[in-house]
């Protein structure tokens, strides 16, 4: 088990710039997903770190070693495919032991290595089993061991549940997880699932278009996203475009048109006074409030144990709001307010681009 | 996912050391040969250009073209004839019927075309079965010559080269819905309508590829017209043959080798423009 | 009714027609006339015994079956490692050398063997083995080039980074991997490429000798004067080849798409 270090590292096709400079480091044993939609840079992130591609610029380092040029073989990774790559002609046993046959370990010790990575991921005594009799959430384990068994120093996936279906994908992520805190390793997981990156990373890294956008656990990231791009990409939102008034010891003032009071709220880096802004308010931090803000309710969703509900306040101002069942008014409007502090002032991504 | 393969400057000298073998070959035994004819055609002692004046000067060669490319078109237009309603019973058959027809198809492709014309030597003879079989229904009053002429030489032609006719046609028929065909027998049409109005444009590129590859391959054809053709159905390839085995006169070889694959080379041009013929290679 | 009654005649009577011709040497093979003549009146093994009585039949047998098997061999080593350097290329220099190697197919085969002819003679290949098997090799290996780019096509280019992630050279993954599932189209253009030599007559007319020559070219001598049903043997001889030939690349073709289920 290592650390892992991306210093400065860039990568360009042609002229277009796939990755920007960036730096991420990952703590010995960490599980750290990169999220982010198509193109945003990801899977060339992982394909520097397999060692597949070379950065166009800067440095890759496991365990403070640079490997920037080190050929993938020489690397000790181990790598599960988006569509697995299990080899076709090869069965089971055959797959999860190609690594250990390389690094020529005597074939008693592979038996056993092999056993035991395919009891770990639930397939045991399956070593003669053909691929294509597997169904997709069973490659999916195998892959797995074949990229476990060889004890990686760094373990790399790319969108590894991406072709299950989502029932599967939901338990195959749980079971991920607990795989993960019984014995430790560290991960570098590519994904556009925010749910995937959720529920299984110890601290999320957001991508868009070759760029580090923000990097934290995931309640830093939902609680207080860098800017209005994370804070849509991940989870629901309410964001009001406005102004800002001023910033003082952290928190800003924001007004916003349609709104006779300024929203005040904790302010992200970068929000300086007199640039736009949004104020971003979860849903389920907007309730009910006698007296509040007057809103008309224009959609219900049912979702079970919570209802959603859009309202139109002031002009054109409109906000979701969810609420547990039983706190439902069953009115065309209700009053609604909430908390300073469950408010966040953000850059805005959209209007200053 | 393009971002996810590697590239490497490498790979670009990885390539050429494992091309080279085969360009070798294609080096000393393709390009070479058609390098050395077109010197030969140069190298007449009377004048650098003299094999092609006197080769275009000589009735014969006009005579022996026109043969050459009449031959093509004839065996092209009944190849066609025969191939599109092969393959348009490829297409109405059912399972087992289909895959019995399409096996005969492409069965003869895979023995020699020397073996196919010798049993044509069988079959036409004049005592042989054909003639029997016209003289005993008396379509015929007595044995008629089908060999060593144009007759022969066509019939042999169109029976090798029918499968080449029938496989591209037949795959632009099946991809054509049948649905619209049902359509059109549903609004009454009657089938000569229907397919010259829905059978016809749809499979167009496939009975365009199928022309091109019939016509190129009568233009190149030697065993066949050299065993079924009289002094009198001389194409090029046999004229070529001639000027090597015969008289010795390697220029007008050489001369006639260049006209016969510009001939071919012009007529991919003009055809290539609306024809993939990439295809060629697949056919067999 | 009718038309499906119809439909089967024709199809019935169209199969006839192509495939009769083929194999109507095959009778005149077992005939006891001294004369070939079709359909034979009597049968006899006489001109079996005398196809393998005469030396030079047997010779020209042998041969041919020595070309088609060095042939296959080089075009699928040759074709292999082309079609595996074509892969590494960008997909325009990919289309320009395709169009290369489509160059054997579309050229005359005569205008090919006259030159191949001029060429042997100035360096003395006419009448050797070499000469036939370079030619041979020539004009088969652009469908061998074919028919292992389309398995190397078909075959997902991940397999071979998950074999380098877990350690392998790129020895290994092309010996582990990449050979073991492009086999079946490595075998289909042996098989074909083996038929395609066998089969070939034009340019072997050119570069046989009268020691060597091979079975079509001795066929090709005998029936451009007078003839014996002995032709008929070889003939025979030869669609069996061909066909078994066809019947085996078929049967790999069933694995190919077998091994890719």
């Amino acid at each position: 088990m290592s650390t892992v270090s991306f210093r400065g590292v860039s990568k360009r096709f042609g002229v277009s710039e796939v990755l920007q400079p960036l730096d991420l480091d990952i703590r010995t044993g960490e599980f750290v997903s990169v999220l982010g939609p198509s193109g945003s840079g990801k899977t060339t992130l992982l394909n520097v770190a397999a060692g597949f591609l070379a950065p166009t610029q800067g440095k890759f380092f496991v365990d403070e070693r640079d490997i920037t040029s080190l050929p993938p073989r020489r690397r000790n990774i181990g790598m599960v495919f988006q569509n697995y790559a299990l080899f076709p002609h090869m069965d089971v046993g055959a797959n999860v032991a190609y690594g250990l046959r390389v690094r020529k370990i005597s074939s008693a010790e592979i038996a056993t290595r092999v056993a035991r990575a395919l009891q770990t991921v639930q397939l045991e005594g399956w070593e003669s089993r053909a691929i294509a009799s597997l169904s997709g959430g069973q490659q999916q384990r195998v892959a797995l061991a074949r990229a476990m068994v060889i004890e990686p120093d760094i373990l790399l996936m790319d969108e590894p549940l991406g072709a299950l279906d989502r029932q599967l994908r939901k338990n195959v992520q749980l079971e991920i997880r607990r795989m993960h805190l019984r014995a430790p390793r560290t991960t570098l997981y590519v994904t556009h699932d925010q749910e995937e990156a959720l529920v299984m990373s110890d601290r999320v890294t957001v991508m868009r278009s070759g760029r580090i956008e923000q990097i934290g656990t995931a309640e830093e990231l939902y609680h207080s996203p860098a800017n209005t791009f994370v804070a849509r990409f991940l989870g629901e939102s309410n964001l009001i475009p406005g102004e800002v008034i001023d910033v003082a010891s952290g928190k800003a003032r924001l007004s916003v048109p349609g709104l006779e009071r300024p929203l005040v709220g904790r302010a992200a880096a970068g929000v300086a006074k007199a640039m736009k802004a949004a104020a971003m308010i979860r849903p389920e931090n907007i309730r009910l409030r006698p007296g509040g803000l007057h809103g008309r309710i224009v959609e219900r969703v049912f979702l079970g144990e919570i209802t959603a509900m859009r309202l139109v306040v002031a002009d054109g101002i409109q906000l979701w709001s969810r609420l547990l069942g039983a706190d439902v008014p069953q009115t065309e409007t209700m009053d609604v307010g909430w908390r300073d502090e469950d408010v966040s002032i953000l850059p805005d991504e959209a209007r200053s681009k | 996912m393009t971002e996810g393969m590697p590239q490497k400057s490498s790979d670009a000298l990885g390539a050429a050391l494992l091309l080279a073998p085969a360009l070798l070959v294609i080096a000393i035994a393709f390009l070479a040969p058609l390098a050395r004819l077109a010197a030969l055609s140069f190298s007449s002692p009377q004048g650098v250009l003299a094999a092609y004046r006197e080769l275009l000067g000589d009735e014969v060669f006009w005579i022996v073209l026109r043969n050459t490319i009449g031959l093509a078109a004839i065996v092209t237009i009944i190849t066609l004839t025969g191939g599109f309603a092969l393959a348009l019973a490829l297409t109405r058959l059912g399972g087992g019927w289909r895959l019995a027809l399409f096996a005969a198809v492409v069965l003869p492709l895979w023995v020699s075309v020397l073996v196919r014309t010798f049993s044509w030597m069988l079959l036409l003879e004049r005592n042989g079965p054909i003639n029997e079989a016209m003289v005993a229904t008396g379509v015929i009053g007595q044995p008629v010559q089908l060999l060593f002429n144009f007759t022969g030489v066509t019939i042999a032609m169109v029976h090798v080269l029918l499968p080449y006719a029938v496989l591209p046609i037949y795959a632009a028929l099946v991809k054509i819905d049948p649905a619209l065909l049902k359509a059109s027998e549903g609004l009454g049409a009657s089938f000569a309508t229907t397919f010259q109005r829905v059978l016809l444009p749809l499979s167009a590129r496939g009975v365009a590829t199928a022309a091109a590859f019939v016509f190129l391959l009568s233009l190149s054809f030697f065993v066949t017209p050299a065993l079924l053709g009289g002094a009198n159905n001389m194409t090029i390839p046999m004229l070529i043959d001639t000027f090597v085995n015969e008289r010795l006169a390697w220029p007008l070889a050489g001369a006639a080798s260049m006209l016969l694959l510009g001939l071919v080379l012009g007529c991919i041009a003009v055809i290539g423009r609306f024809v993939p013929l990439g295809g060629l290679a697949e056919a067999r | 009714m009718a038309r499906a009654i119809g439909l089967k005649l024709f199809a019935a009577l169209a199969a006839a027609i192509i495939v009769l011709p083929v194999i109507a040497v095959i009778p005149v093979a077992f005939s006891a006339h001294s004369y070939a003549r079709l359909p034979p009146e009597a049968w006899s093994l006489r001109w079996w015994a005398a196809f393998f009585a005469d030396p030079t039949w047997f010779a020209a047998l042998i041969v041919s079956l020595e070309v088609a098997v060095l042939s296959a061999v080089a075009c699928i080593v040759l074709g292999t490692s082309a079609a595996l350097g074509m892969n590494r290329l960008p997909p325009v220099a990919r289309k320009l050398l395709a169009g290369v190697f489509l160059g054997p197919i579309i050229a005359p085969a005569i205008v090919l063997a006259v030159g191949l002819y001029s060429l042997a003679r100035s360096v003395g290949l006419v009448g050797s083995l070499l000469g036939l098997v370079i030619a041979h090799t020539m004009l088969a290996m652009p469908y061998a080039v074919l028919n292992i780019g389309v398995s190397l096509a078909a075959l997902d280019p991940r397999l071979a980074l998950a074999a380098a992630g877990l350690g392998a050279d790129r020895w290994r993954i092309f010996r582990t991997i990449t050979l073991p599932l492009i086999l079946p189209g490595i075998a289909g253009g042996a098989v074909f490429a083996f038929v395609t030599s066998f089969d070939e007559v034009v340019l072997a007319i050119f570069l046989s000798g009268p020691q060597v020559k091979t079975l079509p070219v001795r066929i090709w001598e005998e029936i451009r004067v007078e003839y014996t049903p002995v032709v008929a043997v070889a003939a025979t001889i030869m669609i069996v080849l061909a066909i078994t030939g066809a019947a085996l690349g078929r049967l790999l073709g069933r694995v190919r798409q077998e091994a890719r289920a």
